[in-house]
């Protein structure tokens, strides 16, 4: 029976058992060797013998944890930021940029590291770095803390100027769903334009996304 | 004694009038991909060029023509009028230009029939080398289109179901009419369609326009296709139920 689901991203690999729930999350690097039976993600070719794409994974997983009509669903991954609009099972708008917003997510999960930051306990800021890509951004980062501005400051700018990009590249909606390691991250939650609401769904979705593949396989 | 061949060299789609006396010579498009030539456009054009026309550069450098003849009418851009000048001041062989006006259409059998994608694109773009005699059956019910020009990297037609209908300048250059702006522009209504230019063309308006005008998908690529273009396209044929 086909039953491990994986979404092999850059960073973290996140698996679902199908047969009892168990959910793991590791480092994509630590994951070698490691298949599924379906498969998703930036490194999903090399892991199972069924991979679909990250756009499709993504809209399926939103239709299955989102009990509306209409959503849109924003993923913000370590390497890029994706969206799907779906109405009605119909898809609206989508996008997927690996270039514009290159290595955001893994640039802040790595400058939280390099500082030592807990993103808990960091206030948002007013102010924004603008964050064409990981790279770009973090040279202006540095460039803040050595005129004098602090490092938590200083990343909490970046933090949300990746949420205001994400948030422009979505189309600027007053209410969306977000999904990625992201959700875990309080400090860039709360960096969103003010009045914007943002439902965090957690790092799954698009192992939810697969599980419809499961069954569709199931069932032929 | 026989008579060596002369190599000429053709750009975009010159009227048939001119390539008529021409054909028992040796005709190469250089829009298409030639094997093992080396790329040595970068720095003879600005950064902002798109691929096709580097490749005709890159082509016409390489392959030794003695002549190349250029359709520079409203069917190509001010790239390509401006590549005529640069390929007259490097190559120093004679630089015909022509202009494809032609209102008559041959027709559209390859791209209307129910072939795959990439082989209807194959036979198209041969055919102004080698006219096609094919007898093909039109399909009846082409579950998608790709709207534009031919794309740099052919694995963008390998995404698409087959019998999926060729749109656009594609299907101009297949109907010997490079300039009909009507049948460019022309997308049957309902059909899960993407619309795609190469980068920095002048067609990518026309391209982000008519997908907003039919919902379909506007893609542009610079050469090699992203994964997270072809992302989109996948995704976009799922949702519509064009899957391959």
């Amino acid at each position: 029976m086909m039953a491990i689901l994986g979404d092999f991203g850059t960073t973290w690999t996140k698996l679902l058992d199908a047969r009892n729930g168990e959910r793991r999350v590791l480092r994509t690097k630590d994951a070698k060797g490691l298949v599924a039976d379906v498969a998703t993600g930036h490194n999903a070719r090399r892991r199972a013998p069924r991979h679909i794409n990250e756009l499709i994974a993504l809209a399926q997983g939103g239709q299955r944890l989102i009990d509306e009509r209409e959503f849109l669903l924003l993923d913000v991954g370590s390497r890029d930021v994706k969206h799907v609009h779906m109405r009605g099972g119909d898809l609206v708008a989508m996008d997927w940029t690996s270039t514009c917003g290159a290595l955001t997510g893994f640039t802040l999960e790595l400058l939280g590291s390099y500082y030592g930051l807990d993103y808990n306990a960091i206030e948002p800021s007013e102010k924004s770095v603008p964050v064409t890509c990981g790279v770009l951004g973090m040279e202006q980062l540095f460039e803040l803390v050595s005129q004098g501005v602090s490092e938590a400051e200083a990343v909490a700018r970046f933090a949300r100027g990746i949420a205001l990009n994400a948030h422009r590249f979505a189309g600027e909606p007053k209410r969306f769903y977000l999904s990625g390691g992201m959700c875990e991250n309080r400090l860039f939650l709360r960096s969103f334009p003010h009045g914007v609401e943002v439902v965090p769904l957690g790092r799954f979705v698009l192992v939810e996304g697969l599980v419809g593949e499961l069954e569709k396989t199931a069932g032929r | 004694m026989v008579q060596r061949k002369r190599r000429i060299g053709l750009a975009g789609c010159p009227p048939e009038e001119v390539l008529a006396p021409l054909r028992e010579q040796n005709l190469i498009d250089l829009d298409n991909v030639v094997e093992g030539v080396t790329l040595r456009s970068e720095s003879a054009l600005p950064r902002t060029t798109c691929r096709i026309i580097r490749r005709i550069l890159d082509n016409a450098l390489a392959l030794e023509l003695d002549e190349i003849v250029i359709d520079e009418g409203f069917g190509k851009c001010d790239a390509a009028r401006g590549l005529a000048d640069v390929l007259e001041d490097m190559l120093r062989i004679p630089v015909t230009r022509t202009q494809n006006d032609n209102r008559v259409g041959a027709g559209t059998p390859i791209s209307d029939s129910g072939l795959p994608v990439a082989r209807k694109i194959e036979l198209i773009l041969d055919g102004l080398v080698r006219p096609q005699r094919l007898a093909l059956e039109p399909e009846p019910n082409p579950p998608a289109a790709i709207w534009g020009v031919p794309a740099a990297d052919f694995s963008i037609y390998e995404l698409f179901p087959d019998g999926s209908q060729v749109l656009g300048w594609t299907r101009c250059l297949e109907n010997r009419t490079p300039a009909d702006w009507e049948m460019e522009i022309s997308v049957p209504d309902g059909r899960p369609t993407v619309f795609f230019a190469q980068t920095f063309c002048p067609k990518n308006v026309t391209a982000q326009h008519l997908a907003r005008k039919h919902n379909g998908l506007y893609v542009d690529a610079d050469g090699v296709l992203s994964q997270s273009v072809k992302a989109k396209i996948e995704a976009f044929l799922h949702f519509r139920g064009a899957r391959r």
